[in-house]
């Protein structure tokens, strides 16, 4: 392990991204990006779960005995959910409201076990906490694209804000469940030919 | 044998603080929580039916309200005397249930209608929450059922959501439930 501690944080923001290059987490990015506000809420409700639930993981990692490391990370990834929905709730209502329906989501995106799992549970707190921005960015900024690509051509607008005018037909298609595969397959094509070119 | 005892006393230890964790944190919010919540439906309450000072809730099943797309109902009144009803009704729309607020005058007409939670498809229903199409309703008389055309609204019909006619039926059908259940309460 002689990563730099910024190469620590960018290592999740585009060489191992999340969703481009892990594939993880597909189900809420699936679901949840039919417009690029949507993809961003959901991206950063994500990371600040998975900074808070890295951190926790490393600062436990002597603690938690290999044989129940899941168990243990599941219980405690949970917990923060749980507390960050009920703390939004009642101080936070109007961003409540706006991303109420994606917190209990976050709980079965495998991203964050994935990093409790592959770097929280052996590296320490700072190195745990720069992963876990690092990647939670990377995914809110790849959901951000993947929504705007939807919402564009789905609805003719990005961030609720019109582009081409009333007489643009929207593709229906791509802001319902079939577009998100079509968009993510696209994008990763264009992503990994970019990759193999520049190799 | 030691080491199961072991790991199991650590996992309840784990389990144990993040339980006592949640409580905590469920005891600190679960008043502001309903604050919120009711505050939320208050403003719903208000925004259908402007002119009240203040709504009281009506018992459905002693009124006779036996439909079950009806959820609740208040009475609103303005300086003391009553002026009207107000239904929160939730009719089944293409992703589950629709939250509806609906609110009739005494004259039998409709002063608004709100769209509360709902799971409506982005872009599509879920446009039923803007005021392009709720906004339809306000003015309307209570005295024929309201349909839904798919080309231009007039008297009696709302016009539908363009890809979305599951939606904007359903809300319909939600505000027809709540001007029955207002025409059998002013009998």
């Amino acid at each position: 392990m002689s990563k730099t501690k910024l190469q620590i944080f960018t290592n999740g923001l585009y060489k191992e991204n999340a969703t481009f290059y892990q594939l993880l987490g597909m189900c809420p990015t699936l679901a949840v990006t039919t417009s690029a506000i949507n993809g961003l809420g959901m991206g950063l409700a994500t990371t600040a779960v998975l900074v808070l639930a890295n951190m926790a993981i490393s600062l436990l990692r002597n603690f938690i005995p290999n044989k129940i490391r899941i168990p243990s990370f599941i219980v405690v990834i949970a917990t923060f959910v749980t507390i960050i929905g009920m703390v939004m709730e009642g101080y936070l209502p109007a961003l409540y409201s706006a991303l109420g329906l994606f917190i209990p989501l976050i709980v079965v995106n495998c991203i964050i076990l994935g990093r409790a799992e592959a770097f929280a549970y052996s590296n320490n707190v700072i190195d745990s906490f720069l992963d876990g921005l690092g990647m939670g960015l990377g995914f809110a900024l790849s959901l951000t694209i993947l929504g705007s690509v939807r919402e564009i051509l789905g609805a003719g607008s990005i961030f609720g804000f019109s582009l081409f005018g009333a007489s643009f037909k929207p593709v229906l298609m791509m802001i319902l469940p079939p577009g998100a595969f079509l968009a993510l397959g696209i994008l990763m094509a264009i992503n990994n030919n970019y990759k193999s070119r520049k190799a | 044998m030691k080491e199961i005892i072991t790991l199991g006393l650590k996992l309840l230890l784990i389990s144990l603080i993040a339980a006592l964790a949640l409580g905590y944190a469920n005891d600190a919010t679960k008043d502001k929580i309903f604050e919120q919540r009711e505050m939320a439906n208050k403003e719903a309450r208000i925004a259908v039916m402007p002119d009240a000072d203040g709504f009281e809730g009506i018992d459905l099943d002693q009124n006779g309200i036996t439909d079950d797309i009806i959820l609740e109902g208040y009475t609103a009144i303005k300086s003391g005397s009553q002026i009207g009803y107000v239904f929160k009704v939730a009719p089944k729309g293409y992703g589950g249930a629709v939250e509806v607020i609906v609110g009739i005058s005494n004259d039998g007409k409709l002063t608004g209608v709100r769209i509360g939670n709902m799971n409506e498809t982005p872009g599509l229903g879920a446009k039923s929450k803007e005021v392009e199409f709720y906004g339809q309703y306000e003015g309307m008389s209570t005295d024929n059922e309201i349909g839904v055309s798919k080309s231009a609204s007039s008297d009696t019909e709302i016009k539908a959501i363009s890809g979305a006619t599951i939606t904007s039926k359903a809300v319909t059908k939600g505000v027809n439930h709540a001007i029955d259940a207002f025409k059998g309460l002013s009998k």
